[in-house]
């Protein structure tokens, strides 16, 4: 069961970027509805798969590299999905919807193992900080998607090429607002989601360096683009670079740490 | 009877010819009942718009063509055909879905013709009956389509229109935002009328001439500086649009450099529609600022229209179905009411001929009586099997209403048919009663 929803999940990310990329094939407009009805359809059996796991294993998909890359990939579907909804433009899909789908497989690949459940792992504030997180590194992703789609289209703008891109991305203002929106949540989530850690660190003493260096890492990154644009008066494209390529930075560490955590034997996330 | 459109338009005819051919809205029912009465047609339209005049009809027993070119050869005060066409069935209906959709027209999918298509059919509603109002509600439904299916009426394709295009890529909505237009000509006052009505909240015009900037200003509500002051109030517009007729560049990398220095982030769209040109090229290499000259502008207008092109063949499959639904409405119309009519009537050539025989034949039993009841309705069913059959092929290959006509007058039927019959359940409920018979 697990299995065959993740797989359905996995087609409707890679079918919505397909059917929101169609404006390069043909000069039409993306269907809107179709987009957000397939990857509706995505959210839906990834969050079925993820609640037939919990069932099984009688645990949340939140510990063990497996379930916690679905999770993720299920936060960032779920999130890309509502940002559509409510912006009525789907031209997002076509980055962030196969990036849930690259994770969702990379989840799989590995493996959907549990991992050892840390002390009050069944605590609502841990479940919490974790859930907080996730939104928060979905929201980031969010915000760098856009940024490069802004990066994208000012390319095409500057350079004075029209384009598929000049067409079908939305107006370089709508990019640049979904970017700012995004990298506020991101701040908001990762900031809660980081108050809790600290809490739940020092109430069960459990602290880990690589961790801390983490978290502090992708909140530094995202407050950075917050402070920027709230503060900063940044606009386009700065935001646009550094939330790119901060998001880029993120994973790479978080890619690097759990490497080395692995095959220290630790578990890192 | 048949559905034929006769018309000229700007495909053949030079627009001095086509001006002379305008039917203006008080002139459109007297020629169509002028129309009507030469030509025995039971239905007319007439479309006249600047780029074609076109009479749509639904012939009667006399051929509908030549009082029509005759109608139009009195306007003209020359042989109208010379310059037009006629088509007909199922080649004037996909003719009228095409030019519905903008397919036809002068300017590819442009959309100011549905709406002159449905003024026509208004206008000449009291002409038109059930079939002319069927074919032209089709057409605008097919023309609503076409523009929601496809991308043929999608794109910019005038300069002015292809700058607000360009302008808002960068800016989305350009309402609420602020921009200035350097000059004060034809050119500059067009541009300012449109940046107006996409919302634009503040104008600043500029101009040599402060007078001529002043008087430009007051008609459409914007701000007009001395020329020399607009590069201080260049920090805080979005837009800048250019139109001078200066004969070197006025808008200079140092200039644009130091507003934008100003600005922060915020990007700086510039439309340079003067030539020769009003901005220095170099001005594009700055962070932030987007620049357009003419060429631009003409390459998004020839893009926009190469892409309309490409939509032709998915709008013509369309219109290709849908043009087959009204001829299935069509044939329905015109088959059902003759088949029922001719069966009728054979049925009671038969009973009269049946009685007849019967009391020739004296007394009979039951059964006997039976069996030549049944014979008489075998055989009448045999007889009215083929043309059954062939009057509906026809009607559904778009020779229905020809046939149909011929079925009558073999028939004498048309001597027996005192009321019109009713209409099909699918007819639009705001038609005239029908005059097909």
């Amino acid at each position: 069961m697990t299995a065959i929803a993740h797989f359905i999940a996995i087609t409707c990310y890679i079918g919505a970027a397909a059917l929101a990329a169609t404006p390069f094939a043909r000069p039409v407009g993306a269907p809107v509805r179709g987009v957000i009805w397939i990857l509706a359809a995505g959210v839906a059996a990834h969050g079925a798969a993820l609640f037939a796991y919990a069932a099984s294993v009688r645990q949340l998909p939140l510990t063990g590299l497996g379930p916690s890359l679905s999770f993720a990939g299920f936060v960032l579907a779920a999130t890309l999905l509502i940002v559509e909804i409510v912006a009525r433009d789907v031209s997002l899909t076509l980055l962030a919807a196969p990036l849930a789908a690259i994770v969702t497989v990379c989840a799989n690949l590995v493996g959907l193992v549990p991992g050892i459940e840390p002390p009050g792992a069944r605590g609502a504030w841990l479940v919490a900080h974790i859930a907080l997180s996730f939104v928060g590194i979905a929201s980031f992703a969010t915000a760098a998607a856009a940024g490069c789609m802004y990066l994208l289209e000012r390319r095409e703008l500057k350079s004075r090429r029209f384009g598929a891109i000049f067409r079908f991305f939305p107006p370089l203002a709508t990019l640049d607002r979904v970017n700012h929106v995004a990298a506020i949540a991101a701040w908001l989530g990762l900031t809660l989601g980081v108050v809790l850690a600290v809490t739940y660190a020092v109430s069960y003493n459990e602290l880990s360096a690589p961790k801390i260096v983490w978290a502090m890492g992708a909140w530094v990154a995202v407050s950075g683009i917050a402070l920027g644009r709230v503060a900063g008066g940044w606009q386009a494209r700065r935001a646009a670079i550094y939330s790119s390529v901060s998001f880029t930075a993120v994973i790479v560490l978080y890619v690097a740490f759990r490497i080395a955590e692995t095959n220290g034997g630790g578990r890192f996330l | 009877m048949a559905v034929i459109v006769v018309g000229v338009s700007h495909h053949n005819a030079p627009l001095d010819v086509r001006e002379r051919l305008t039917f203006p809205t008080r002139d459109v029912a007297p020629a169509l009942e002028r129309l009507r009465r030469h030509s025995g047609a039971r239905e007319g339209v007439l479309l006249s718009t600047c780029n074609r005049t076109e009479l749509y009809l639904v012939e009667g027993d006399k051929d509908g063509a030549a009082p029509a070119w005759a109608l139009l050869s009195d306007r003209l005060g020359a042989d109208a055909s010379a310059y037009g066409y006629v088509r007909r069935d199922r080649e004037a209906a996909a003719h009228l879905f095409r030019v519905a959709s903008g397919i036809d027209s002068m300017v590819l999918g442009e959309a100011q013709i549905h709406g002159q298509v449905r003024d026509a059919w208004e206008t000449s509603r009291q002409a038109s009956g059930a079939v002319l109002n069927r074919l032209f509600q089709s057409a605008l439904s097919t023309s609503g389509r076409v523009r929601s299916e496809t991308q043929l009426g999608h794109g910019a394709l005038s300069v002015s229109s292809a700058a607000v295009q360009l302008a808002k890529k960068i800016f989305g909505s350009l309402a609420g935002r602020r921009a200035m237009v350097l000059g004060a000509g034809d050119v500059a006052e067009l541009a300012l009328a449109s940046l107006r009505d996409e919302g634009v909240r503040a104008a600043v015009v500029a101009n040599r001439t402060f007078e001529r900037a002043e008087t430009l200003a007051a008609q459409y509500d914007a701000t007009a500086v001395h020329y020399d002051q607009a590069w201080s109030a260049l920090a805080d517009v979005d837009l800048l649009l250019c139109s001078t007729a200066s004969p070197h560049p006025i808008v200079n990398v140092a200039r644009v450099r130091e507003a934008i220095a100003k600005r922060g982030d915020k990007p700086l769209c510039i439309l340079d529609i003067a030539l020769p040109r009003d901005v220095d090229p170099d001005v594009a290499t700055l962070d932030n600022v987007y620049l357009y000259d003419l060429d631009d502008l003409k390459a998004v207008v020839s893009a926009n229209l190469e892409r309309r092109q490409r939509e032709i063949p998915a709008a013509e499959v369309l219109i290709a179905n849908e043009v087959e639904s009204f001829w299935q409405w069509t044939a329905g119309l015109s088959a059902v009411p003759v088949l029922t009519q001719l069966r009728e009537e054979m049925n009671r050539v038969r009973e009269r001929e049946l009685d007849a025989a019967m009391r020739r034949l004296g007394n009979l039993t039951p059964e006997q009586r039976a069996a030549v009841e049944h014979f008489s309705r075998s055989l009448t069913n045999k007889f009215l099997h083929e043309p059954s059959v062939r009057l509906r092929a026809a009607a559904a290959n778009g020779r229905g209403l020809g046939v149909v006509d011929t079925v009558r007058y073999l028939f004498a039927l048309e001597e027996r048919d005192a009321s019109p019959p009713s209409s099909t359940p699918d007819e639009p409920a705001a038609t005239p009663p029908t005059k097909i018979t």
